[in-house]
Parts: C-alpha cells; sequence; structure tokens
C-alpha cells in the first residue's frame, strides 16, 4: 500500500486514525507492516502490500 | 451475471470456475458499471470500488479518468487479483475502514443473485454472487454507511438487477437520503441491468 493511503483508511471499529509501523517498503510502497489504532488499541497486518481492515470476528480466511 | 436463478447460474457458476475458483471475473455487468462511472464522472480525484473483485473495473475507471481508484473486498484472493492490476487494494468489509468524506464517487456491483439458503454453496465464489434469500443481503447495509463516505458532491454508482427488485433498491435508497437517477440500462435474456447514480439530497 502508499502511505498516503493512511488518510483515506480508518480503524473499521471506531473510525479513529490508525498509526503505521512499516516493516518492509519496496519501490515507496509498504509491503509489511502494522496499523494499529490508538483509541481501541485493535491492530490490523498489512501482508504482501495489502492492509487487512476486516474486523477481528471477520479476519479468518475460510470463506464462511 | 445474464443468467436467471437455479440451475442456470450453476451451470455458469460451473463454467465460470473453470477459469477461477475463487473470485468473480469482469462479465457484462462489470462492463456496464465501469461506462456508466467514465461516461458521468466529471474529473473525479479519488474513488473507492467496493466488492472490486477482479479489480477490473477499478483498473478502467482509473485508466479513463486518471483518479485514484481504491478497491476492496472481502476475499483475499480477490485483492491480490486486484492489486496485481495496479488498483490499491484495501480488505475490508463493505465501507468499514474508510474515512469519512474520503471520495468523490463510490462504485457498487453487488452480489445479488438470489440464493435459497438451503442451497448455498459456502465459498468466495458465492460470497461474490449470492445476495442472500431477497438479492441484496449487502445492499440494505451498503447504502445505510455510503453516505458517510462520500467528499462534498459526491455519488454512488451502483448496479441493479432486475432479479434483484428495481423499485425496492431505489426505495431504499431514497430512504436512506440520496436522490436516485438511472444512468444505464441494460436487457438481458433473464435480467435488466441497471447502473444507479445516487446524491445525497
Amino acid at each position: 500500500m502508499k502511505e498516503s493511503l493512511m488518510e483515506i483508511i480508518r480503524c473499521p471499529i471506531d473510525k479513529h486514525e490508525l498509526e503505521l509501523a512499516v516493516e518492509d517498503r519496496e519501490d515507496g510502497e509498504i509491503m509489511a507492516g502494522m496499523l494499529s489504532c490508538p483509541e481501541c488499541g485493535e491492530t490490523y497486518p498489512i501482508e504482501d502490500g495489502i492492509p487487512n481492515l476486516l474486523p477481528p470476528d471477520m479476519r479468518d480466511d475460510a470463506a464462511a | 451475471m445474464t443468467d436467471s436463478q437455479g440451475e442456470d447460474s450453476r451451470a455458469r457458476l460451473a463454467e465460470r470456475r473453470g477459469v477461477d475458483p475463487e473470485v468473480y471475473q469482469p462479465a457484462e455487468d462489470s462492463g456496464l458499471l465501469a461506462e456508466a462511472a467514465v461516461d458521468s464522472l466529471s474529473a473525479p480525484e479519488v474513488v473507492l470500488e467496493v466488492g472490486t473483485g477482479s479489480g477490473w473495473v477499478a483498473e478502467q475507471v482509473h485508466a479513463a479518468t486518471g483518479a485514484r481508484v481504491v478497491g476492496s473486498d472481502l476475499n483475499p484472493h480477490a485483492c491480490r487479483q486486484a492489486r496485481d492490476r495496479g488498483v490499491e487494494a484495501v480488505r475490508a468489509d463493505l465501507l468499514g475502514p474508510f474515512a469519512d468524506g474520503a471520495f468523490d464517487a463510490v462504485l457498487f456491483n453487488p452480489p445479488y443473485l438470489p440464493t435459497d439458503p438451503d442451497n448455498e454453496w459456502d465459498d468466495w465464489m458465492e460470497h461474490a454472487l449470492s445476495g442472500g434469500e431477497d438479492g441484496r443481503r449487502l445492499i440494505g447495509p451498503f447504502l445505510q454507511d455510503v453516505g458517510r463516505v462520500l467528499a462534498p458532491g459526491g455519488e454512488v454508482y451502483l448496479l441493479v438487477s432486475s432479479l434483484t427488485g428495481y423499485d425496492i433498491v431505489v426505495d431504499l435508497a431514497e430512504r436512506a437520503g440520496f436522490s436516485v437517477d438511472e444512468v444505464r440500462q441494460e436487457s438481458y435474456p433473464f435480467e435488466v441491468l441497471s447502473i444507479l447514480r445516487l446524491r445525497p439530497t
């Protein structure tokens, strides 16, 4: 994801702005890292350049 | 999705599964949504496509308008395909993780085939196609929240099939506080597809 996406995304639980911790950056994009909500404390992973902003109870990879 | 319900859609689904078992691929509905958005939008800066699937519509809109287009999907396989097309992909449930007033336009081709609950398939393709018993499983929640993420002057482009109940969707949109214009309509053998443009009233 591009760092400028931070202006567009929010915590899905309380709509608070998120904080970004970058683990891996390639060609100006964040490939791996963690987004966290300073309000509720929830964390959201960034993997393969894609932030997973599903609420925790929907995060399982299973379809159902 | 231009097929009828029941066996027809299953046959078509099986056919699609031969191509990609997990991500809905562009079809007539995708083309109609992309065309309507590209023709109607004037210089959008930031656009969101909810349920972007393969990312094809988002890619078309970006290429034709130059807008920044974010694509969200529940399905991780779809997020990866969209990202591979150059779409800014976010794994999300509808509009949950998006900021108030962030978008000049929001596009949505929802899963809309009415599905018997005893007959659901419980996999990613079902999520992409099935609109639940009435075909409107996600349309109601989407309409309740989409006004929040629109910038001033922002618009929503929503695909509706006659299978989903056109008048009911228009009514839901009006109740959610939008004025509704039909900007495209195409007839297919088993359904009529429309693109509704919604503007906050």
